[in-house]
């Protein structure tokens, strides 16, 4: 597995199985970056409720995450979310589409609830550098997520181009190093031909990039790090490639760490490769201790230890 | 390996083999104790001078015998940060196993990488060359291991950064 | 800041349970199996194949070791060409670690979506698990992972807790007998205080596997196999273990009951053929009680293992220290697939309760009538949680909030380094 799908599998295989065997439930699972989800029977079998919690929804209901909500789930949403919830859909299993590749689709793009809610701001972005180009002005408002405890997506439309930062901060010495490593690859990547389609890539240690000069609450340290993609008008030309551009580039962040983490897996198995082959090396050294079977008068043999 | 490696490692090996030459040494200081003199270092006539081949700056080894035991220790060579972590990683993940390396100590000595403490115990138990091979492979390919777990980190992160680039082209 | 919900990882041998804490049940349930590139399973315990040069083509690719699949996925990829499917536990302890890491890896990105990172992680280990081993996956969690905590807890000791779920306990005590039956092998684990008797545990070699080996070779005699496909033959046997047996009171009163009435007692199980499609009706009789008593009169099945369950469990206890014999008496738990069957519990009070007496009266007897016991509490616990009892257990513990401060963080593992696993407290005890 080298990409990461953007559907919740726990949502998908619940679902899935509550359609064809509704039974009442209390499920609380997470997703990546803080989401945290609450599925539950609260009236009847058939009457589920998925809550979803979302760090930075103060700032997603901002760039409209609401309304794009409501587009994807339509009469599913909830007005009045769960307390200590954000978003909150009913589904009714009773009114579900029938078996086969329509109900699929249908508890797949529920599964999609957290890309949903966090593409708002990105497609926002879109529309608007569709207007700044027309208009011909310079820059559109700059969009932040604070989605983790430490990092933050950055958005920015202009006239050519949507600008989308993230702000990394690595804990560890591992981890910044492996980091740096992958960071800078993605910058070089692009000299390849058959990707010199991908967005351009810029990586920045320490010191924000220009587009994020004078924003208030950058913490500066060593361990922290922006990384830039630019995204240019042929990533979101059609309503079916930004809706992959933005599935995909959600993920950038837990793509680098799941395959930091890869990284770090594989260098602990060729390790231990290593380390069992300098074992063979010392055991060579060792004699071979004549073992003579010592025996008491009656016949009973002594083991040692 | 390459020609300036050959005549250090040789040094290692030639130094290494006049210096095994242990025995049985009984504590002069606590009764019924048999310690390590290299490591207790309570009687100073039992300890021989300390010796360090350096093949440059960031590659040495120190060996520091005595009557009944030698302690070798290790710098292995860091060129930039990925080096050194990877390096620190792997000694670590080998210390954790000292266990079952028997002349590994659990902890390198100051300003060294990786350790070992021979004491006669070892010598009798096990065939003193194969005991320097075994010294001097590690030091061969520790370099190598560390330098091609680079290059496969580095590998890695180009097919990561390209998988994840060519999905937004397409 | 809010914390996440701890993770709960209970690798079986057969199976992985794995989800979140809080949860009754767990997310997933799928076999410990990993597909990789490459041979099936060997004994030995090579490494990967490290290039012999760097310039090699694996190495420039960099990222094989990405193509593996896990749990159900591996078990369908077993027929592709080119996977081999390997089980990375074997007899509850860890035998490969590469595969281990990279099952933990997958588990938890693909399938919990969860950053370790953010998570408390809370995972299991058989009895007498060598402390080694906690260190190898303290390393694993800490270094490749990152996680931010970690407890592994004893099963026997979950499995208890597990209980407490039951309306039948009123004393949350970790102190019990634990008889936790999987599909390999049956363990009898006496645990005081919520530290397992290393020196009393038993092993029993009969669980659910020979449980439906044995419903198969009874059927077969029957003749009631003939109409079904041979390859299917096996899966029909589990399925009638699992829907219809249950465990007698007494088995030739069984017999008769049967024999009088068998319309009554004889059930029929309907499949259909997974290749041609043709449906078939298989009859189900006397298997539907002899199933589970083979772990009451193992010689019906096996010929080398003879001891009863009630005797083996009896011998657990009489082997622990006397001070905790009562504890252990008046709470045996029960735990795993294997003990679902229904009265399983009653049949083994009842027994194991005969057995005790029985040592009393010879003991007054003994003493000249002089001196009367004033007896021995016996009960068995039967819960509704039996069935994921281990995973259950956890994610109460792991739902307290003391659970935190159990657990061993990153900052203290870094400061002290994989030892700091060999001990962990345990739950409900001073500090």
């Amino acid at each position: 597995m080298i990409l990461l799908e953007p559907l919740n599998v726990v949502i998908q295989t619940t679902l899935a199985e509550k359609c064809i065997k509704p039974s009442s439930l209390d499920v609380q699972f997470v997703d990546f970056d803080n989401v945290r989800f609450h599925l539950s029977t609260p009236d009847r079998k058939t009457q589920l409720l998925l809550s979803m919690n979302i760090r930075c929804w103060d700032e997603l209901a901002q760039y409209g995450a609401v309304d794009v909500l409501r587009r994807e789930y339509d009469s599913l949403y909830l007005a009045t979310p769960e307390p200590d919830y954000h978003v909150s859909l009913a589904i009714d299993l009773e009114q579900i589409p029938p078996e086969g590749e329509a109900r699929d689709s249908f508890i797949n793009s529920i599964a999609l609830l957290k890309r949903n809610a966090l593409a708002a701001p990105f497609e926002q972005a879109f529309k608007e550098q569709k207007k700044l180009e027309i208009s011909g002005s310079n820059q559109g408002q700059l969009m932040q997520m604070h989605y983790r405890d430490e990092e933050a997506i950055y958005v920015r439309a202009s006239a050519d181009r949507v600008t989308v930062i993230f702000s990394t901060v690595f804990r560890e010495e591992t981890d910044r190093i492996f980091g740096k490593v992958f960071l800078q690859e993605f910058v070089d990547a692009r000299r390849l031909p058959t990707i010199q389609n991908a967005p351009q890539v810029l990586y920045t240690n320490r010191d924000p990039p220009l587009e994020l000069r004078g924003v208030p609450g950058l913490k500066s340290s060593e361990d922290i790090g922006y990384v830039t993609f630019v995204l240019f008008p042929r990533h979101f030309s059609n309503p079916d490639v930004a809706s992959s551009t933005i599935s995909h580039i959600q993920l950038f962040r837990d793509y680098l760490h799941y395959h930091i983490k890869c990284s770090k897996a594989y260098m602990h198995s060729r390790m231990r490769h290593r380390v069992s082959e300098f074992q063979k090396v010392l055991n060579r050294a060792k004699t071979e201790v004549a073992v003579t079977e010592r025996k008491t008068v009656s016949g009973r043999s002594m083991i040692s230890r | 390996m390459s020609n300036v490696l050959r005549p250090y490692l040789a040094a290692v090996r030639s130094t290494l083999t006049a210096a095994l030459t242990l025995e049985n040494f009984s504590s002069q200081v606590v009764e019924r104790h048999n310690k390590p003199e290299v490591e207790c270092g309570t009687s100073k006539e039992v300890l021989l001078n300390p010796l360090t081949i350096s093949r440059n700056e960031n590659e040495r080894v120190l060996i520091e015998p005595s009557v009944n035991s030698i302690r070798v220790s290790i710098k292995i060579k860091q060129a930039d940060e990925i080096e050194r972590i990877l390096c620190h990683k792997f000694t670590r993940f080998m210390m954790q196993r000292a266990e079952s390396f028997l002349v590994l100590r659990r902890k390198p000595v100051k300003g060294y990488d990786i350790s070992f403490l021979i004491t006669n115990f070892h010598s009798e138990t096990m065939l003193k060359h194969k005991i320097v091979d075994f010294i001097i492979q590690f030091m061969e390919e520790v370099d190598k291991e560390i330098s091609e777990m680079k290059l496969s980190l580095n590998a890695r992160a180009r097919v990561v950064a390209e998988s994840y680039l060519t999905a937004f082209a397409s | 800041m809010t914390t996440l919900a701890p993770i709960i990882c209970d690798n079986g041998t057969g199976y992985s349970k794995v989800g979140y804490a809080g949860n009754s049940d767990p997310s997933f349930v799928f076999p410990t199996a990993i597909a990789t590139r490459g041979p099936a399973a060997q004994p030995s315990r090579g490494g990967p194949t490290v290039p012999s040069k760097p310039g090699h083509l694996a190495s420039k690719r960099g990222v094989e070791d990405l193509d593996f699949f896990i749990g159900d996925e591996a078990i369908a990829n077993a027929k592709t060409p080119g996977y081999g499917v390997n089980y990375p536990i074997r007899h509850g302890q860890i035998d490969n670690w590469d595969y281990m890491e990279r099952y933990w890896e997958q588990t938890i990105f693909k399938y919990l979506r969860a950053e370790p990172e953010d998570h408390y992680f809370l995972l299991t280990e058989p009895p007498l698990n060598a402390p080694e081993n906690r260190e190898q996956t303290a390393e694993i969690f800490f270094e490749s992972f990152n996680i931010k905590g970690l407890y592994i807890a004893v099963q026997a000791v979950l499995a208890l807790a597990a209980s407490w779920s039951s309306n039948k306990v009123t004393d949350r005590t970790l102190t019990g007998t634990v008889i936790d039956s999987g599909d390999g092998v049956t363990h009898v684990i006496p645990c005081a205080e919520g530290y397992v008797i290393g020196s009393a545990i038993k092993h029993i070699p009969i669980a659910g596997r020979d449980i439906t080996q044995f419903v198969l070779n009874l059927m077969r005699e029957r003749g009631e196999m003939a109409s079904v496909p041979p390859e299917d033959q096996l899966k029909i046997a589990g399925k009638v273990k699992e829907m219809h047996s249950y465990v007698c009171q007494d088995i030739v009163k069984e017999y008769r009951k049967y024999d009088a009435e068998p319309d009554k007692y004889f059930v029929k199980y309907d499949g259909e053929n997974t290749v041609t499609g043709k449906s078939y009706s298989v009859d189900v009789g006397y298997e539907r009680f002899l199933a589970p008593e083979i772990f009451f009169n193992p010689e019906i099945y096996s010929s080398d293992f003879l001891t009863p369950i009630p005797e083996i469990v009896d011998g657990v206890i009489q082997q622990s220290p006397i001070d905790v014999r009562r504890g252990l008496y008046k709470n045996i738990v029960l735990s795993g697939g294997s003990t679902m069957f229904q009265h399983f519990g009653q049949r083994l009070k009842r027994d194991l309760k005969q057995l005790v007496d029985r040592r009393l009266d010879a003991s007054v007897v003994a003493s000249g009538s002089l001196q009367r016991s004033s007896g021995v509490e016996v009960d068995v616990i039967s819960h509704k949680r039996q069935r994921y009892a281990v995973w259950f257990g956890g994610s109460l513990m792991a739902s307290l909030p003391e659970f935190y401060s159990f657990c061993h963080t990153k900052a203290q593992y870094d400061e002290i380094g994989p030892s700091i696993c060999r001990r962990y407290q345990i739950f409900g005890s001073a500090t």
